[in-house]
């Protein structure tokens, strides 16, 4: 039984515990060790005794006075100081032992605070010398009271104690450490409690069970692991928001883009009539004429009159041209704007696509004024679905009856005009009257459509929607608002709503809206039905399935028959901006839209923003 | 620059399709209607009690947007407009308000404005305004809005009325 044993036993663990390069284990293991002191043989014997369970913390062999003249500095300077001071007893006036060596009194404060303090503590404060005591675990003492009850040692008298502070006694020094924070006082507590046990009167030697060791090693590398983790979260979070700050931006600039280019080609077609009509090829006057007049399309009337007094000559190269080559513009997405959507047939042959477009207008009663509107309104949209006879009967469309539309509108007024107008169109409403209701609502269950008013109280719709969006990616969310400037209309498409009825809306608008979103769609009560009789997933459903948890991977499955059918880059990009973290997440915008990237199953239609001519 | 008021109290092509729904629902309309005129009078009350109590310039703003919402779906149209700008005026973004001249002038005379509706009304200050900021500006605006909103749903009240063949 060599003394030498545990030492070399500790060995493994504790530079084990070093490498793990925490302070808190550093810290830990020195506050042990430093304790360490006296090689009492009797006490190493019971240590090995007990080595199966145990781990002796440092050398039992370190003497109290290796330890102070080791390198590392006392972490007690302040009780040594108090020490010397009383052991050399040059104050015995204001400061000294007691008789009982076990203690000290601070017999005149005043004369302490002015002269001690100053001297030997850089300050005059008797209150934070009081606190230092307290923090090294020393005790007031009561006063003691002489025969004539009065104070021992005077009035002005503070007595304090610390069990290892003792007379002539500078080894016990060692025990004086400060107290620990509270979450470390269990352990400490526990520890100094097996010092008891194993260490003696002097408490010269002691030992930490291996339980405690491993609790504690469990602890440090679990905080590690935390820390690590989290510090890997933040990193990528930090990733994450570049990434979206960057798509933001090219989104934006892919929707100003959108917009110009949109002017141009509304420009250039207008030319065209124009220069039709001066060809004498009959074109009905309101296309051209009566658009640009009406309060409508407020993204496009600029340019519209800018452009009618213009003299039009060259026109339908013009516009040609414009066609062909859309505008060198800004970033790349915008390149990818014109092009893609149209087929090369579609392009070469600008000028006849243009005249049936006219032509087909022709063909459209000329009714109310309304209609005329809605017509106007579908212009763009044929340029993306290259379909334009099935823009044009857009008012003639049947919409399929039990759509389940939920409205979020804390108007009465508004609530019931509308739900009527829903009822009328065979749709099935549910009226929640703020954000918060919305996103429970639509947590709990699902609908076709949504239709939401942004100014709200409890939350506005725009701040509903994204929240929304962050578990449904997936139900058309049209915002029904007043308020209608370029900026506040690029904030809601942002926050993920899909498309934007003005109030106050006509029931046209509202049935061209819902056309737009849900033409091609089956009722979710409809699903829910073929879903039941058919157990296997069905892939000409072109529904959404129904349980939104499939919802991204199914859309991609579904997703080239839309393709073929009517889309619009720019604003894929926009879907694929909103559900960029999810679904490409490494991908930058430009290379977006050649890969074949996910694409929302709500943007397959175009998300042209509708206005009303307001009244 | 201000848009222009509408000319017409009441925007019949929007009315009439709500009308067109009493249909299948004979008191469809006018429910709503009545259910607007009880809205108008209490927002109005509400905006007083702003106006001339604690000046909070966004709770008028709420109000006006509000009420915009309602009487623009049924095509009351003028009072919508004075609603927006009550609303514009609440957020600071307009510094004026046409006088109550100009905006009567706008309408036809089939719709039966009062002599007394003509007078300007003298609005009293707004207690609630604070030294140091241009509140008391817009709250004054706004008090003359307010007064014009009063008209117009005079007007408006008085051209259902008669459509409805009933006192409203």
């Amino acid at each position: 039984m060599s003394p030498e044993l545990p030492t070399r036993n500790l060995a493994a663990p504790s530079s084990h515990a070093a490498s793990l390069g925490n302070p808190l284990v550093k810290s830990e293991m020195s506050r042990y060790s430093s304790t360490m002191q006296g090689s009492d043989v009797q006490q190493q014997q019971q240590q090995q005794i007990h080595m199966q369970n145990r781990i002796p913390v440092a050398g039992g062999s370190m003497t109290a006075q290796q330890l102070a003249s080791s390198n590392r500095p006392p972490s007690n300077e302040f009780v040594r100081k108090l020490f010397k001071i009383l052991e050399s007893n040059i104050y015995s006036n204001i400061v000294r032992w007691t008789e009982e060596g076990d203690s000290f009194v601070v017999l005149d404060t005043g004369k302490f605070t002015t002269q001690i303090l100053p001297n030997h503590f850089k300050h005059s404060n008797f209150a934070s010398f009081v606190r230092q005591l307290n923090k090294y675990d020393f005790h007031k003492v009561k006063r003691k009271m002489d025969d004539k009850q009065k104070p021992k040692f005077g009035e002005l008298s503070w007595e304090f104690k610390h069990p290892a502070f003792q007379i002539h006694n500078e080894k016990a020094l060692d025990n004086i450490k400060r107290k620990m924070a509270a979450s470390k006082k269990m352990d400490e507590s526990s520890f100094t409690g097996r010092m008891q046990g194993t260490g003696g009167e002097n408490s010269t030697g002691t030992t930490i069970s291996k339980d405690v060791f491993n609790n504690l090693k469990k602890r440090v590398e679990g905080l590690e692991k935390e820390l690590f983790a989290s510090k890997n979260e933040t990193l990528g979070i930090k990733i994450e928001v570049q990434k979206m700050n960057s798509k933001y931006n090219a989104l934006l600039e892919s929707l100003i883009t959108f917009k110009t280019v949109n002017e141009n080609l509304m420009s250039s077609f207008n030319q065209l009539c124009s220069s039709l009509s001066n060809n004498a090829i009959n074109i009905p006057q309101h296309i051209y004429q009566s658009a640009p007049g009406t309060k409508d399309g407020n993204l496009t009337a600029p340019v519209f009159k800018s452009h009618q007094g213009s003299p039009n000559n060259n026109e339908p190269n013009h516009a040609q041209s414009l066609i062909n080559n859309p505008l060198p513009l800004i970033g790349t997405p915008s390149n990818d704007i014109l092009l893609p959507l149209q087929t090369s047939e579609s392009r070469n042959n600008g000028v006849e696509t243009s005249s049936n477009r006219s032509n087909n207008n022709s063909n459209t009663t000329p009714g109310s004024n309304d209609a005329n509107v809605a017509d106007l309104k579908q212009i763009p949209n044929e340029f993306n679905a290259q379909v334009p006879q099935q823009g044009l009967d857009l008012n003639n469309v049947e919409l399929r009856k039990g759509f389940h539309v939920l409205l979020v509108e804390d108007d009465a007024i508004s609530i019931q005009l509308c739900s009527k107008f829903l009822r009328k169109y065979g749709c099935t409403v549910q009226v929640v009257t703020d954000g918060l209701s919305a996103i429970t609502t639509l947590e709990n269950s699902r609908y076709d459509l949504v239709l939401m008013d942004i100014v709200m109280p409890n939350l506005d719709g725009a701040t509903a929607t994204s929240i929304i969006r962050s578990f449904d990616n997936q139900t058309p969310i049209i915002a029904m608002t007043g308020n209608i400037d370029d900026g506040d209309l690029i904030t809601y498409l942002q926050h993920g709503m899909n498309d934007i009825l003005a109030k106050p809306f006509t029931r046209d608008d509202l049935h061209s809206m819902l056309i737009r979103y849900l033409k091609d769609r089956t009722p979710l009560c409809e699903q829910k039905r073929q879903l039941a009789s058919e157990s296997n997933v069905n892939h000409q459903q072109p529904n959404q399935p129904a349980a939104p948890q499939q919802h991204q991977h199914q859309q991609q499955q579904q997703l080239p028959q839309y393709q073929n059918e009517h889309t619009h880059p720019s604003l894929n990009q926009l879907s694929s901006q909103q559900n960029g973290p999810q679904n490409s997440p490494n991908t930058q915008l430009p290379q977006n839209q050649s890969s074949n990237l996910p694409m929302d199953r709500d943007f397959e239609d175009d998300n042209h923003i509708s206005k009303k001519p307001r009244v | 620059m201000l848009d222009v008021i509408p000319c017409e109290v009441i925007n019949w092509t929007i009315l009439n399709e709500i009308i067109s729904m009493d249909e299948d629902d004979p008191e469809f309309s006018r429910g709503l209607i009545t259910q607007f005129i009880d809205q108008a009078e209490n927002t109005f009350h509400d905006m007083d009690v702003h106006l001339h109590g604690d000046g909070d310039l966004k709770e008028l703003d709420n109000l006006g947007h509000f009420l915009k919402g309602s009487s623009a779906a049924l095509g009351l149209q003028r009072i919508a407009w004075v609603c927006e700008r009550i609303q514009n005026l609440g957020r600071k973004l307009e510094q004026e308000f046409p006088s109550r001249e100009t905006l009567l002038d706008s309408l036809p005379a089939s719709a039966g404005v009062q002599p007394q509706d003509r007078v300007e009304p003298s609005v009293a200050p707004a207690v609630g305004a604070q030294e140091g900021n241009d509140d008391a500006v817009y709250l004054a605006l706004i008090g003359r809005a307010l007064a014009q909103a009063r008209i117009e749903f005079k007007l408006a009240r008085t051209e259902l009325s008669q459509y409805y063949g009933a006192q409203l």
